[in-house]
């Protein structure tokens, strides 16, 4: 029985052992070689240039469509609290960094039919596209 | 070997236990975390809404380079099908000539194809056609790359696609005629004598005007286009006007009404013109939906119009284009 008693922990050890290098082994697995593919993803995981692409294209739409709800509806896919947000904020980057006139442009008049405009986006409401 | 046994179930079991503890834990408690994406990851409806969004925007910028960046890794049959609604929707909506020729030409380039388009592909080329009495004065496929060599209104000389194909009416003179041209030229015409766009259009007369009482129907201006052999021709734009409004279809778009069909609901007490063509070159005026002659009971019943055009044989001098309903 001692002897028994003596062999429980050497069983143990090597129960923890492999419990360890299966977990390494897991870890590896699950995230370097096999992780969780997405496919069915929304807009606000994309990454940022995309997102700002998507803000720049809802302007453009906007433009053509005239509609507004649609407008706010897909910005809500990127910020449901605040849909206005990402526009202004895009819109300024754009402008700290010297971006395109007519994107900034259709931006602001986005942002100014989400009543959201602000003081550095005013001046472009008074370009024409 | 009786008691190297033990440890190595040990170790196995401990391994497989170890094993998927981990795979738990990285696939389904704390996964790889979804940041950066991209547009080919998208769920299929927001894939298909960033193609759409992608398109509209080149209509309004004229960007091809940018809209296929914008396009670039997502499947071509994710674009086909977008575009396609997107086209086809447009054409229904009856938006501008100018905002779906932009699309058809960007269609075009991303190598989409739908019927839709092929009308707006044609529709600017103002040129006469090799023959007058040929039947391919109706739109047809082989008309497409004119267009594109001189696209749209918007100067954009990226909308140009990249392997024109040429075609017996791509001529050097004939490619001098842009289509700003014959806009402005038409527009300062006379409605009454247009010169629209091919002849076929220029040719069109009121043929029948039948008064269609169903009861359950809601009242309609069905308008059947044919050629000069009865066969319906597709991808005619008609017009419905009337005060202070105007809608656009495009024949074709219901396959149930035959190649030459097209529909407008319509309104009773309201006076319609009845036009075709780009322009909306007026056919009928003075169209009304009137109460059904034999509904005896209230008067209530409306009746639809049922109205065919076709083209006046080309040695009939042109006739009066006023053909109240």
């Amino acid at each position: 029985m001692s002897e028994q008693a003596r062999r429980l922990p050497e069983w143990f050890t090597q129960a923890i052992i492999g419990v360890v290098v299966g977990l390494v082994l897991g870890f590896s697995i699950g995230w370097w070689l096999w992780p969780v593919q997405y496919t069915n993803t929304a807009p606000d995981v994309l990454r940022q240039d995309y997102r700002d692409d998507y803000v720049v294209m809802i302007a453009a739409a906007y433009e053509i469509e005239g509609n507004l709800e649609q407008a706010r509806d897909r910005l809500r896919l990127l910020d449901p609290e605040e849909p206005s947000a990402p526009v202004i904020k895009l819109a300024e980057r754009l402008i700290e960094v010297g971006g395109s006139t007519e994107d900034i442009t259709r931006l602001a008049h986005l942002a100014g039919a989400l009543d959201a405009l602000t003081p550095a986006l005013s001046p472009y409401l008074e370009n024409d596209l | 070997m009786s008691t190297r046994s033990p440890r190595h179930v040990a170790s196995v079991v401990g391994l497989g236990i170890g094993l998927v503890l981990g795979l738990v834990y990285t696939w389904a408690i704390a996964p790889v975390e979804l940041v950066n994406t991209y547009p080919a990851l998208l769920r299929t409806d927001y894939r298909h809404g960033w193609v759409r969004l992608t398109a509209l925007s080149y209509v309004v910028d004229g960007d091809l380079e940018r809209a296929r960046a914008r396009l670039d890794g997502l499947k071509q049959e994710d674009v086909a099908l977008a575009m396609q609604a997107l086209i086809e929707e447009y054409a229904a909506a009856g938006h501008s000539a100018d905002s779906l020729r932009s699309l058809t030409a960007l269609a075009r380039a991303l190598d989409v194809h739908t019927s839709a388009m092929l009308v707006y592909l044609y529709t600017p080329t103002p040129l006469p056609r090799p023959s007058l009495s040929s039947p391919s004065s109706t739109p047809l496929p082989t008309s497409v790359p004119t267009l594109t060599r001189t696209p749209t209104l918007r100067p954009s000389p990226s909308v140009t696609p990249p392997i024109p194909e040429p075609t017996l009416v791509s001529t050097p003179v004939q490619r001098s005629v842009s289509p700003l041209a014959t806009t402005i030229s038409n527009l300062t015409s006379t409605p009454s004598s247009p010169t629209p766009t091919p002849p076929l259009l220029a040719r069109l007369q009121l043929a029948d005007q039948e008064q269609i009482c169903e009861p359950g129907q809601r009242p309609q201006v069905q308008v059947v286009v044919t050629d000069e052999r009865g066969v319906g021709i597709s991808g005619v734009e008609v017009w419905l006007m009337w005060p202070g409004g105007a809608d656009r279809a495009v024949t074709g778009l219901k396959p149930r009404g035959g190649a030459g069909y097209v529909d407008f609901d319509a309104e009773p007490g309201t006076s319609y013109v009845l036009g075709v063509g780009e322009l909306g070159v007026p056919l009928v005026t003075s169209l009304r939906i009137e109460p059904c002659p034999l509904d005896e009971e209230d008067g209530s019943l409306m009746g639809s119009w049922r109205i065919v055009f076709t083209p006046r044989p080309l040695d009939t001098p042109e006739p009066e284009r006023d053909a109240g309903g």
